[in-house]
């Protein structure tokens, strides 16, 4: 596989970029910046050479398809997983570090991942994500309930606060773990997968919030996915990971599906099929 | 004098002041003499703490735990009283917290995943357990029995203060750390990440099981752990509907099986340990089998 950035030209496609330009400027405030990263696991190269620059209000989309590494990029990004060469700084600190208490957001697919014996509603839920280190010990206090008042009306869940979340939909399941993660008052969000398991009228309603977050409130979004269509939607900003980041710059620039083939190094199987829905049934199966 | 001796001092005059309306022939002497009103106290406490325990027991698939470590600490005692130790519980206690540390390791590092590792301590130190006693040639004496199922009249006052400190200890640990333990039970993950001493926590709450799961041996024995370990707060799982609720349902289910155990065992002369889980068993089936026809019923309506 080649390891080199490959330049394309974009494709004309649609109409001319409308949208902010987020430029790598030194001026601007860097959220996330991430330095020659090679990731092993068990003797396996599963990402390399990652270099990415986050800066604050950018809405970022990672896609790849499956086993490409988005996931594990995610996590060595928050020290979940040690890389092997590299850099990781999250607002000038290595991740992990005390000082990134609350700052950053995490939601992972909360459909699969929320264990089902127990019952909690999603007001007790959202307010666990205001715990850290520095407040374990402690009780909520009512600055913390604000932060969950505030995360509940953002994601429009107001009406369901004490609900059972086993009664929830998959989407607004979905927008509960959202919500955990924003009551730290955290402005650097990641989402992995948080489509996954969700109906198309949520998947939009879902969209449309990360967007109103982005645009509104000012968060720094990173969401993996491997819906195509969906981070084209939304997204300001693409990368295409496999092995290395294959692709990365504005939405409207993201390569069309020959010219992607092209970038992974193989010759397209199907002339003018969707790649997206091709790996989503795959995923299904 | 300890804090269970003390804490039994202040509560004594409640006790003797409610045992006039208390019904049965036999049950009222339990709140009267002062044998009986220690293991009263130690059910109540361990019944408290046990309840607490269960329910993030019950989140994190860890269910027979509980049996695991009191198998554990049968061992312990086992080893305790060859050895001619005065309370035997101590070595449970060692026993108990040294298994729970390593089933912890083994699971967090994925060596073992779920349950093998319970089960492999469970049997290891039981069988070490009966094999030292048959060796040593006491086999299995009336002592080896009462923490085999339970005998609340032998809490000394030793015990008792044994069994309130480790309660009161896990009670202000939980309480104060509820909300964190909660966040790292369901998503350890996300807990991580925002900052949270996952194993850390993990361990301390390894720790605390191992050491209510001795205070348990006494009161309900060694077999029947579980009983108040995990199914008060199964029942409340099926009919609370938050986080809170269940810890409210579960008290309630704890304590009137604790009360109705008993009462039915002293007055039907059987064993306190085996009335009691019977009972929990029991307000289990009966809710679950109202809530089942309660949900047809509603369902059914709806339609």
């Amino acid at each position: 596989m080649q390891s080199v950035k490959v330049e394309i030209t974009p494709p004309k496609r649609g109409q001319p970029d409308q949208r902010v330009e987020f430029p790598h400027s030194e001026g601007e405030v860097s959220v996330l910046d991430v330095q020659n990263m090679t990731v092993v696991r068990s003797g396996r190269v599963i990402i390399r050479d990652i270099d990415l620059k986050i800066n604050k209000g950018e809405f970022v989309g990672l896609v790849g398809p499956n086993g490409s590494g988005k996931s594990t990029l995610l996590l060595a990004i928050l020290g979940v997983l040690k890389s092997k060469t590299g850099t990781v700084s999250i607002y000038g600190h290595p991740p992990m570090s005390r000082k990134l208490n609350g700052k950053i957001g995490w939601v992972s697919q909360a459909a699969s991942n929320l264990p089902r014996d127990i019952r909690i509603t999603v007001r007790e839920l959202v307010q666990l994500g205001t715990r850290n280190a520095s407040n374990m010990f402690f009780w909520t206090n009512s600055k913390q309930k604000e932060l969950v008042d505030k995360a509940i009306k953002m994601v429009g869940l107001e009406n369901v606060e004490n609900t059972d979340i086993a009664r929830l939909s998959g989407g607004q399941r979905q927008r509960a773990v959202i919500a955990r993660a924003l009551a730290s008052d955290a402005e650097f969000i990641l989402l992995d997968e948080p489509l996954v398991g969700i109906d198309r009228e949520s998947r939009n309603s879902l969209l449309k919030l990360l967007d109103l977050l982005c645009h509104d409130e000012g968060k720094t979004i990173l969401m993996v996915s491997h819906d195509l269509t969906a981070i084209r939607q939304t997204a300001h900003r693409m990368i295409f990971l496999e092995e290395a980041i294959r692709f990365d710059g504005n939405t409207n620039d993201f390569p069309d599906l020959n010219t992607l083939a092209k970038l992974r190094g193989i010759e397209p199987v199907h002339s003018s099929g969707d790649w997206n829905e091709h790996n989503h049934s795959k995923e299904e199966e | 004098m300890g804090i269970g001796v003390f804490i039994l001092e202040i509560v004594a005059p409640f006790l003797e002041f409610v045992a006039p309306i208390i019904p049965g022939e036999t049950f009222p002497y339990i709140f009267k003499l002062e044998m009986f009103q220690r293991a009263l106290l130690a059910a109540i406490m361990v019944t408290i703490v046990a309840g607490l325990l269960g329910i993030f027991l019950l989140i994190q698939n860890l269910a027979l735990i509980g049996d695991g470590l009191a198998h554990v600490s049968f061992g312990g005692v086992a080893v305790g009283v060859v050895l001619g130790a005065t309370s035997p519980l101590w070595y449970a206690l060692v026993f108990s917290i040294t298994a729970s540390i390593l089933i912890h390791e083994l699971q967090s590092r994925e060596i073992l995943t779920g349950d093998a590792s319970i089960a492999i301590f469970l049997t290891g130190m039981l069988a070490l357990g009966l094999v030292i006693l048959r060796v040593s040639g006491g086999g299995i004496t009336t002592e080896i029995h009462s923490y085999l199922f339970g005998n609340l009249l032998l809490i000394d006052e030793g015990s008792l203060d044994m069994i309130a400190m480790i309660c009161i200890i896990s009670i202000a640990f939980l309480a104060s750390i509820r909300s964190t333990l909660l966040a790292c039970t369901i998503d350890p993950m996300a807990a991580r990440i925002q900052g949270l001493p996952v194993r850390g926590i993990g361990l301390l709450f390894s720790i605390i099981t191992a050491a209510v799961v001795v205070s348990m041996v006494q009161v309900v024995g060694t077999l029947l752990v579980t009983a108040l370990l995990v199914t008060p707060a199964a029942t409340a799982q099926l009919i609370g509907r938050s986080f809170r609720s269940c810890l409210i349902w579960t008290q309630v289910f704890g304590l009137s099986s604790v009360f109705f155990g008993l009462y039915l065992s002293s007055e039907l002369n059987a064993g306190s340990g085996s009335m009691i889980a019977l009972v929990s068993a029991i307000v289990f089936g009966i809710v679950a089998i109202s809530k089942i026809s309660f949900d047809y019923v509603y369902q059914t309506n709806e339609n």
